[in-house]
């Protein structure tokens, strides 16, 4: 059963029903801690990795907006009453289990961008409809960027292909991150994605956004040549 | 092992005064004057990797080609690095931890969305900018605001980040050194 209402200020949060404030909350403390982590734990070691000035201040860039989204999510989850800490590592909250291996190489960099990036456009276009306002809102601010970092995968994939031995060192790369982007989805069973379903906080089951992105990552992987290994799905 | 101390919010806000001031990318292409001379000397003496001669890109596609130059000096970028983790490493002993980094990501990445539009409008009055290129501007421009940053909170010594500062606020971009050059645009 789905539930009618829209909600257009922080102010106006504060009259929603409990299982609605929930949920949103929910939703901007998972994003401000992933992109945190993977500022961290990706965009920041990676200009270390880039090989030539060009690519490092690009990467520059796009680890000062993945930051960015962090902190405006931050933003909006204190105006929302989150305290801090449950929005920085270190809370009860856990990280996607893609975060728990460190950069090693340029490549995976580049696979990272290409494929895990698509995964969060995704994402954040599930919520470009959301009944609450301010995060629709940040969404829409975000999604140019997301694309942008989607881009600059395709762009350096582009590069990297040109030679084989940089084809498969990228393939290398795919091979072992790519299994770790389905569960990004969350479970088929979730009952979160159930709540967000009910409020039209998000729009579709995580099963259709997983099924969607395994289309997409097909093909944005065959215009390049390269081919994606099986996936473990989530529960 | 000294007392960590409330981060100075003052000296934080200065820094975000002289990134508002700057001719963030405005002088680009332009003919060297002679103080942009002096600055880019400073900058290139205190990176102690011995002489260094001054060359210019006067367009955004010369500029793009000496950023993908395969003989870049990778011990330009590796000095400066050297000498932004020391100076964090120092800020990270001296100002709490958590403060520290919340005001760093703030400054820089509201830095960010300055020197975009900024980088933008500069490739929009020049033409012949690749898309990617004003991201990657924008890139250089907030990576100097934040090793600015870092050394005000260290009270360094060094002219390096504050000269390379310096280049940026009056409208130039220090690219980088390829073989013996300085290039500026």
């Amino acid at each position: 059963m789905s539930e009618s209402i829209i909600v257009k200020t922080v102010d106006e949060l504060q009259a929603a029903p409990e299982e609605y404030r929930e949920a949103v909350a929910k939703l901007v403390i998972s994003h401000a801690i992933n992109e945190l982590y993977g500022a961290q734990v990706f965009d920041e070691p990676a200009i270390a990795y880039a090989p030539t000035p060009y690519a490092k201040w690009l990467t520059c860039r796009v680890a000062m907006e993945e930051y960015g989204h962090h902190v405006r999510f931050k933003q909006l989850g204190q105006q929302m009453g989150i305290p801090e800490e449950r929005m920085m590592p270190g809370g009860a909250k856990r990280p996607l289990s893609i975060f728990e291996f460190p950069l090693k190489t340029w490549e995976e960099f580049v696979a990272i961008k290409l494929l895990a990036d698509l995964a969060e456009i995704l994402q954040v276009e599930d919520l470009l409809h959301c009944t609450f306002h301010p995060l629709r809102n940040l969404a829409r601010a975000t999604m140019p960027e997301e694309r942008f970092h989607a881009q600059f995968g395709e762009d350096f994939t582009a590069e990297l292909i040109k030679t084989p031995e940089g084809k498969a060192r990228l393939q290398a790369a795919v091979d072992e991150y790519f299994p770790y982007l389905p569960s990004f989805f969350g479970g088929s069973k979730s009952k979160n994605n159930e709540i967000f379903r009910k409020w039209h906080i998000k729009q579709r089951t995580n099963d259709e956004m997983r099924r969607d992105f395994m289309k997409r990552a097909t093909e944005v992987a065959t215009r390049y040549g390269l081919t994606l290994p099986e996936a473990r799905q989530a529960a | 092992m000294s007392a960590v101390v409330a981060l100075p919010h003052a000296l934080l806000q200065r820094v975000r005064d002289e990134v508002q001031g700057a001719a963030w990318f405005a002088a680009l292409g332009e003919a060297l004057t002679e103080g942009d001379r002096a600055e880019a000397d400073a900058y290139a003496r205190s990176l102690g990797l011995g002489a260094l001669s001054l060359g210019r890109a006067q367009d955004w596609p010369e500029a793009e080609r000496v950023l993908k130059d395969p003989e870049w000096s990778t011990a330009w970028w590796d000095r400066e690095e050297a000498w932004r983790r020391a100076l964090q490493a120092r800020a990270e002993t001296r100002y709490p931890e958590r403060a520290l980094w919340t005001a760093l990501t703030e400054l820089t990445t509201g830095t960010g969305d300055l020197v975009h539009g900024k980088a933008a409008a500069a490739a929009a009055r020049m033409g012949g900018a690749a898309a990617a290129s004003i991201h990657v501007a924008a890139g250089a421009a907030a990576q100097a605001v934040y090793q600015l940053a870092l050394a005000r909170l260290g009270e360094d010594g060094s002219p390096l980040f504050d000269s390379k500062f310096r280049l940026f606020a009056a409208g130039r971009w220090p690219l980088g050194v390829v073989g013996s050059t300085l290039l500026l645009f």
